[in-house]
């Protein structure tokens, strides 16, 4: 396998994921569109090493690229460019409500983070008038 | 006919569900039906030598099946369980009013623990009594959190519930070991065992015994149990569920027999529970809650008996179960009775009930000195024959038996004297009576005249319960229950422990808040509160709502995941590159995304993002593939525009990030990146064989009629592939057409969110 490719392959994956962990909408788009391009390349890797462009009257099969993980690649970069699409739409939509892109903090995972103090209140109400025969005397 | 029994009572149930509550107190004479079938059954067995097997295949292969044996123990204890059963089954028609909600759901989850008990008392596989053990917990927690609208219920149901699913956990753990070295999950194939995995499991199994037994410190659920209604605590909670563990501890001791510390861990756990739940009954002021923790010291020194393996131990300890179970289920009906006519169950407010109550007194009387271990009564002969077999004992072991039976005895009858004293005695002005209910007074007239009958038929009992007593310990074979011993040491002994009771009973009838408070269900209440709490904390802590959080630890998960890769690898499968051009592209392409990343305009970005298709068409051009570079640099210019276009109102600049946050991101992604090359690398390193290069050229000429093998492949070979993606191109288009159709959509988004707010 080619390193250089391996890198091609490494180094987009990097810069992508470093963008999809951003909080601006518009840079997830570009993260996914890096991604997209890592894992066709990852694709073409993995199907063997380069050779002629894969048209049987213009080149001996020996000597041709693999043309297998070609065809899954080109509908890997149309999805790809289809998710890249409305990506950006919804970062338009999410502009027009807002005003700005930004990825806010899920509302309701943060209600359940402040569940701690609502239990808490009331389970010390609950402990206090149980039945459980030991507070005869109080 | 146990198939056929255990059909009846799941029928009786489904039967009970289905009439609702409109059949009123009619689901209890339902639910009769197979209990008393089950009772006369089984009460034909007893005393035989016939012992009834069933067996049907679960899980082929795992030697997991469904195994039943009712031998004599088995016998015994079905004839507890469906005879107090068909009684408490009486007794609720009395004890409930005609109009109860839920009382359908009372009677069938009653009959459900019923079926789950003599499920646990027929099973002979260990993992058909697993499931059947668990079962009772379960229907325990439901009956116990009937009255569900009371928070205290709930907590006290809650409580019961943890407290023995955990013994359950140890019980299926001490279970795995007994199986893997016993050799087979049949009770009654099993040889003893040695060894230290043995010693591990007795520690497990004696402590689920220990839990749903109510034994200190476990029993903290026990006297909480109280909150449900009175039929199941005469049921459950005294004469059937928490002697499931009792039973436990008698099946399992013939196959612990050679665990020295099988013994002193259950006189321990005995032995405290004897002392600490008579001083509990003899601080309660609810007549119930005395029941409750005289049934822990009760079953404490039941379980002492059983651990101590003589034969005559042994027989003792089965002969107090059979007693135990017949004077402290009417016990309980008592005290239900009296809480339903006046209203009351606390020993302060009720008086002159000796008076106003006389059938229920005469059985309370009866069953209490029963108890207490009085002549002519049947706990008289059992506890006799705890107390010879102390005398039967030798050494250490005697001494600390010795005192467990003689102070437990004596603390018995003392706390046996204070409930008598306490809820019948004269105390002031007479507490006001209504009416007696027939449904309630016969079974528990029945069950106190047991007490009786047992006691002048005490060689049909001998007859029943040393078959029993003998499956658990052959040298019980010996034994017999005596109606009158004669002046010998152990009946003076019984004497002088009932005129020590007598006087400290009536010395602490009236005053009670002197004596010691023992750990309570706060401790273990506010353990359950403190793991709810963590995990509410742990959870606030871990699903804390930031996406770009989730993604990070998502990608460095999975990097981690593909540590082994790295040894998958062989090097000699790796070479630069295919062409010098590959190798300037790849630069070229990772350069150009750095900058696109790093860039501060989103103008930037998105033309360092066309830098980086443009890169990247190349790669294709290199590596073979026109096709692709060609419908990349067709993305990639519309890509680029939608980008302009859909991005242009907004600010040119992104905005600012932390510096710590960023060093996260750029060593997660780093790690990232690495693990992909890794595991490609790794997979080129391990070819599973060649392309089928001429197979493809061959069709694609032939029946594709194309030369451009990559086209003839989407259109022909994977043309439905083709196919589904157009489709999805199309949705793409009509989502992104609602999104961004501007007046329409924001103008109903507004009136949307006020009816979600209304």
């Amino acid at each position: 396998m080619s390193v250089a490719l391996l890198f091609a392959v490494s180094g987009l994956t990097s810069v992508g994921i470093y963008l999809i962990t951003a909080r601006s909408l518009s840079r997830i788009v570009l993260g996914f569109s890096l991604l997209g391009h890592a894992a066709v390349l990852a694709l073409l890797a993995a199907g063997g090493p380069a050779g002629d462009a894969p048209l049987a009257d213009h080149a001996s099969i020996e000597s041709s690229a693999n043309p297998l993980p070609q065809a899954l690649s080109l509908t890997a970069i149309v999805i790809s460019f289809g998710l890249t699409l409305f990506l950006l739409a919804l970062a338009r939509r999410q502009h027009v409500l807002t005003g700005d892109d930004l990825v806010e903090d899920d509302i309701e995972d943060q209600r359940i983070a402040h569940l701690e103090e609502v239990e808490l209140g009331s389970e010390h109400d609950l402990s206090d008038k149980e039945l459980d025969g030991e507070d005869a005397d109080s | 006919m146990i198939w056929a029994l255990l059909c009846a009572h799941a029928v009786a149930c489904i039967a009970i569900v289905a009439l609702g509550d409109r059949a009123g107190r009619g689901v209890f004479g339902v639910a009769a039906v197979p209990a008393a079938i089950t009772t006369v059954w089984a009460a034909t067995l007893l005393g035989g030598d016939e012992a009834p097997t069933a067996q049907r295949q679960w899980v082929e292969g795992l030697d997991l099946s469904f195994t039943f044996a009712v031998g004599p123990l088995g016998a015994l204890m079905t004839v507890i369980v469906s005879g107090i059963g068909f009684c408490v089954f009486v007794y609720s028609a009395g004890y409930f009013s005609a109009g109860t909600p839920g009382i359908a759901r009372f009677g069938a989850t009653l009959l459900a623990f019923s079926t789950a008990m003599v499920g646990l008392v027929w099973a002979d596989s260990i993992w058909t009594l697993f499931i059947f053990w668990e079962l009772t917990s379960i229907t325990s927690f439901l009956l116990v959190g009937h009255k569900s609208t009371s928070a205290a219920n709930r907590a006290a149901a809650r409580r019961a519930l943890l407290i023995t699913v955990s013994g359950g956990l140890a019980l299926l753990a001490g279970f795995v070991l007994v199986a893997d070295s016993a050799g087979t999950a049949r009770l009654s194939e099993m040889g003893a065992v040695d060894g230290t995995t043995a010693t591990v499991a007795a520690v497990l199994v004696m402590c689920a015994a220990a839990t749903k037994s109510a034994q200190v410190p476990f029993h903290v659920w026990l006297p909480g149990a109280m909150a449900a209604p009175t039929p199941v605590s005469a049921y459950l909670h005294s004469a059937t569920m928490v002697k499931a563990g009792v039973l436990l501890v008698a099946l399992a001791s013939p196959v612990f027999a050679d665990v020295s510390a099988w013994t002193p861990l259950g006189v321990a756990f005995g032995g405290v529970s004897v002392m600490w739940g008579a001083i509990g009954a003899l601080r309660q002021h609810d007549a119930k809650l005395i029941l409750a923790w005289g049934t822990i010291s009760q079953l404490g020194l039941i379980i002492t008996l059983l651990s101590v393996g003589s034969g005559k131990a042994t027989f003792a300890a089965i002969s107090i179960v059979t007693a135990h179970a017949i004077f402290k289920a009417a016990l309980f009906m008592v005290v239900g009775e009296i809480d339903i006519r006046t209203g009351t169950r606390d020993i302060r407010e009720l008086s002159g009930l000796h008076r106003t109550m006389p059938l229920t007194f005469a059985v309370a009387a009866v069953s209490a000195a029963s108890m207490a271990g009085v002549p002519p009564l049947l706990g008289f002969p059992a506890k006799e024959a705890a107390v010879e077999a102390v005398l039967g004992l030798s050494g250490a072991e005697q001494w600390s038996v010795g005192v467990i039976v003689i102070a437990g005895s004596v603390l018995t009858v003392a706390y046996t004297t204070r409930f008598l004293l306490g809820v019948f005695a004269t105390n002031g002005e007479a507490t006001e009576v209504a009416a007696q209910r027939t449904a309630m007074t016969a079974p528990l007239a029945v069950l106190g005249a047991l007490s009786l009958v047992g006691f002048i038929f005490l060689d049909q009992v001998t007859k029943i319960v040393k078959p029993a007593a003998t499956q658990v310990n052959k040298k019980s074979d010996v034994y017999k229950l005596i109606q009158w011993p004669g002046l010998t040491d152990a009946f003076m002994i019984s004497a002088g422990i009932v005129a020590v009771g007598l006087v400290v009973g009536v010395v602490v009838a009236r005053r009670s808040g002197s004596t010691p408070r023992p750990l309570g269900a706060r401790a273990v209440d506010s353990l359950i509160d403190a793991v709810l709490i963590g995990a509410t904390r742990l959870t606030g802590r871990v699903q804390h709502g930031s996406l770009p959080v989730y993604v990070a630890t998502m990608a460095a998960t999975a990097a981690l995941a593909a540590t082994p890769f790295l040894w998958a690898i062989d090097t000699d499968a790796l070479y630069k590159w295919d062409s010098p051009a590959q190798a300037v592209l790849a630069g070229l392409a990772v350069a150009t995304a750095i900058t696109a990343a790093r860039v501060g305009s989103r103008l930037g970005a998105a033309v360092g993002l066309g830098g980086v298709g443009l890169a990247v068409s190349g790669l294709f051009v290199a590596h073979g593939a026109p096709d692709l570079a060609l419908t990349q640099l067709l993305v990639e210019t519309v890509v680029v525009v939608g980008f302009v276009i859909g991005l242009g109102h907004l600010a040119r600049q992104f905005p600012p990030v932390g510096d710590l946050w960023r060093t996260v991101r750029i060593v997660v992604s780093a790690m990232a990146g690495i693990a992909v090359a890794v595991a490609l690398a790794a997979s080129a390193s391990n070819p599973t064989g060649q392309p089928p290069l001429e197979a493809i050229a061959q069709e694609g000429v032939e029946d594709g009629g194309g030369n451009n093998l990559v086209n003839v492949i989407l259109t022909d070979i994977r043309a439905l592939d083709t196919l589904g993606e157009v489709v999805v191109l199309l949705v793409v288009a009509v989502g992104i057409l609602a999104l961004v159709r501007p007046q329409k959509a924001d103008s109903a988004a507004p009136a949307l969110d006020a009816e979600v707010t209304l």
